[in-house]
Order: structure tokens, then sequence, then C-alpha cells
């Protein structure tokens, strides 16, 4: 599934963007050997700071296996700066309706070959999907995208060759990098679903997404034995109270409890209890 | 009325006002209204088809320093569609106030970035149905983000520092296939001589014309005449 992120939401996802300046780090750092800036394991340059909006391919677990960001080409932009060098000194182009595309990646070591749904090769498509229909919704007709040579192919490969290439293939790492064209049209779209059997709406909204990651963290939080030792009878009481509260009244009586006969407790077991009634707080 | 067009309109303050009221006329729009922002200057710039009284009540109030649809669209790089703000406390804030005013709290704001830091805001209101609101936004949405640039790019080279800074800069393709365009070659033809796809020329042509702020390939070809980038057909 695809998330949406851009400077209106991404204080509520900042781990997912975190998760993805990793990605990056590792794949236009690491495998593609790119002179890219990493700084605590993440791969963050200053267009970041221009309130980007971020494409992101989310597994079933909510883990980001692939990104890709976008930038209007009115503004400032990668092609109009940093990647001047494929336009061989050439003026960019600016159209108010042309985004640029940077920083395409998936996670080749999470998935896996092949074409099921988490491999390599349908997580690509689904971000292409994503990012060709949220760009067609805001009224945009085209996308120039840097990529490298291996990317163009994949694009090739799925039903999304571009329709041309502005300037010219330059080396860049350990690999080169070009700046292809692709148009936002539904039959384009319709192209790269059929190739990977991509059905139905493949956007996750914001209010699911966060339910989403809410419940992940639940389940890493709960229940009160991070330490995997047999939960007490006393602890396995308070997680079946603080099941059955159905009211914000009842779970507040069951914190009340558990503080009142926190000396029964190491304070390692206290605050994974109180923890787990936030964790299940969302439930009840 | 084939395009809304700035530079048709004569060189007036009321331009822009003229200008936003020709988007409504065409896009089926209650109100229209344009904000920019330009650091190169120091100046803000607005212009809207909305009531004096709601004019006089929103800066009485001082309802431009919280209003969502200005500081928060302009970190989207997508057209916001104001549902996507109204839970917010300073929307509600802003509409309910709005509402008095006969303004609908259905819209959406387009953002623009520009080149030096300068930002424009195109918005556009209506009340109607939802479903009909998003018919026409999907319907209208392409032509509201080049006027939304064109509205832009106008109110910023009306300021001496912008118009130096403004100055358009056109690729040898985009001069080269301009070039055809004034030596009276289609698009069709101009893609078989320089052997580049249809959609190629019409990206670089959208492209030019947006650089010299025309909203048309002849006006573009005049202006890129004007200012010594090709020659007379």
């Amino acid at each position: 599934m695809i998330l949406v992120v851009d400077g209106l939401n991404r204080h509520l996802f900042s781990d997912v963007l975190d998760d993805m300046f990793q990605l990056r780090a590792r794949v236009f750092g690491g495998r593609l050997g790119w002179d890219v800036n990493i700084e605590d394991g993440k791969e963050i340059d200053e267009f970041d700071h221009l309130d980007p909006a971020y494409v992101i391919g989310l597994d079933d677990g909510g883990n980001v296996v692939a990104a890709v960001r976008a930038l209007q080409t009115t503004g400032p932009h990668m092609l109009s700066d940093v990647f001047s060098a494929i336009l061989c000194g050439e003026a960019p182009l600016r159209s108010a309706t042309m985004w640029e595309s940077t920083r395409f990646c998936v996670d080749t070591q999470r998935l896996s070959r092949g074409k099921d749904k988490n491999s390599v090769s349908y997580a690509t498509c689904e971000l292409m999907v994503g990012s060709l229909e949220y760009a067609r919704s805001a009224g945009i007709q085209d996308i120039i995208t840097v990529i490298d040579p291996v990317m163009d192919r994949v694009l090739k490969r799925s039903n999304c060759a571009p329709y041309d290439y502005v300037g010219k293939t330059v080396p860049m790492g350990k690999v080169a990098a070009l700046a292809a064209l692709l148009d936002c049209t539904e039959e384009r779209i319709a192209g790269v679903r059929e190739f990977a059997g991509i059905e139905g709406d493949v956007f996750i909204d914001e209010d699911k997404a966060l339910e989403m990651f809410e419940a992940k963290k639940a389940a890493t939080l709960s229940p009160a034995n991070r330490d995997h030792k047999p939960l007490t009878d006393l602890e396995k009481y308070f997680v079946e109270q603080m099941h059955a509260a159905k009211t914000e009244s009842e779970r507040q009586a069951v914190l009340d409890l558990i503080e009142t006969l926190s000396e029964k407790f190491t304070p390692e077991q206290k605050t994974a209890l109180l923890g787990t009634p936030r964790a299940f707080a969302h439930e009840a | 009325m084939e395009i809304v067009d700035l530079s048709t309109l004569p060189q007036k303050d009321t331009r822009y006002d003229e200008f936003l009221k020709q988007v409504c006329e065409k896009y089926e729009m209650d109100h229209a209204a344009y904000a920019g922002m330009n650091p190169a200057a120091g100046s803000i710039h607005g212009h809207v088809t909305y009531s004096d009284e709601w004019k006089a009540h929103y800066q009485e109030q001082g309802l431009h320093l919280i209003d969502p649809t200005l500081h928060m669209s302009q970190r989207s790089i997508a057209p916001v569609d104001w549902s996507r703000l109204e839970r917010g406390k300073d929307f509600q804030r802003v509409f309910r106030d709005a509402h008095d005013f006969g303004i609908p709290d259905q819209g959406i704001t387009i953002p623009v970035r520009g080149p030096y830091g300068d930002i424009g805001l195109l918005s556009a209101t209506r009340e109607c149905s939802r479903e009909e609101w998003k018919k026409l936004v999907g319907s209208v949405i392409t032509d509201l983000q080049s006027l939304a640039v064109h509205i832009h790019d106008h109110v910023m080279t009306s300021e001496s520092i912008s118009r130096m800074l403004y100055h358009p800069t056109l690729s040898s393709r985009e001069q080269e296939i301009l070039q055809w365009a004034a030596a009276g070659k289609s698009q069709q033809d101009i893609g078989d001589i320089l052997s580049i796809s249809h959609r190629t020329v019409e990206v670089h042509l959208r492209s030019a014309r947006e650089k010299l702020n025309a909203l048309t390939t002849p006006q573009a070809v005049g202006r890129a005449i004007g200012i010594g980038l090709i020659y007379p057909g």
C-alpha cells in the first residue's frame, strides 16, 4: 500500500520518514555509491527541508519497502541544481504541470524476487502507480525523473518505458544517472497495473495508516513481559482487566489499581504494565 | 471567452481581480483568491473576488495570521483540498466567520513555489455537493495549476527586483522548437523534423511558454522574438 507524506502530515509519520531515510542511505550511499550525505544512518539532503512530497510503499507489516520524492519544477528542485551535469548546463524544464521525482528506491533486501506481492517487482510497480496517480490527481501531466540505468530497464520491463530522455547519462558513484520523461496518462497507469496485477485503490489514508502504526507499536510493547518471563498471575489479571475495560473510567480504575499495588512489581514490570494499558487504550 | 489571460487585460491595479473573476466564470467557481509572498522584495500580494465586507472583517480580525488555507497549503506540493484542513481549530475559526459572509468551506488551494523562495497560492471555492465538487476539481485541476503559475509569475515580475531575477532561460531544445514554431511548423511537423516524439515537443513547448509567461505558443513566439531569443520566422 502507498502512503503520501508531505509538509502537512509529516509530523504524524516521523518514524516512517526515518525508515525511509535509512532505506535511502542503504540504496544511494551503499548500493549505488552516490556521493550523498549520511548522518545517523539516514540520507537527508537540502531538498528534504523544502517540504517535498514522499510517496512511500509499505508492506502489510507497515515497513517501508519503497519510496520516491516529488518536487515542483517551478521552484528549487534537483535538476535545476545538483543534477545540472545531466542537462549539460542547459536550463531545466519548468512547468506548472510537471513534477520532478528523485530518490526512487526499493528495499531489495526485505523483498523477494519473482512477481508476488512481496517482490521487488510488485513494490516497484505499486510505487510507480502510486506516484503517477498522486501526480495525476494533482493535475500534473508529466514527471521528469532522475534514475539510474537499472531503474530505466525496470521501467521498460514494467510497461512503463519513458517516452523520452532529457540531457545525457552521466557517471554518478558506482552507476550512472539520467533524466527520463514519463506522462501521467491513464494508459500508462493501466499498463503498469496490468503488468503487476495491481487492482483497486493502492493508497492507505492518513487515519488508517495511523491506526496501523499504533497497532504495530502496541504489538511490540505488550504485554508486560518484555523479558519473556512468564506473566505473574497479578500481571495477567491486569492485562485481562485492561482488555475488558470498556469505558475511560474503567480504564482509569485499572490504572489506579496498578499504581496502588505498585510495590508488588519491579520498576520494569510496572513501566511495562503501565505501557500496556496505553497500548490497549487505542482498542478500548 | 477562450482563455483566461492576464496579458489581455488592461494594465491596471484591478486586472488581477478581473482575472480571478474570469477564472470563476470559466471554471464554475463561486470565488477565487490569490496570495503571493515575495521574500526578495519583502512584499505580500493579495487579490480576491470576495465582498468588501468579508475583506474588511478578515483584516480586522487578523484572520490572515491564522488562515490555514494560506499557512498550511504552502507546505504541500499538490493542490490542497480544504477537507484536509477542516479538523484544525484555526480552520473552524476562519470558516465559522466566513459562513456568515456567505463563503463556503469547500475549496481548494493550489500552491506555487517560485525559484527565489517566492510562494503563490491560488484558491477557489464553491458551494455544491461533495460529489459534484470532486468531479469539478478533477476536470479543471490541470488548468488551475497552469493559471496559478500564470498569475503568480505575473505578480512577481510586476516588481522590478523580481523582473531582473526572473529572466527567462530557455534550453537549446526549447529555443529550437520555438524557432520551428515561429517558422509555422505544427507540433507534429516539429517532432518529425527533430526525430522526437510529439509528447516531447509538447512538454518543451509548455515549459517554454511558461518561462515566457505566455499561455499560447504564438504569444511565446512573439515574446521570444521580442527579447532576441529566436529569429523572426
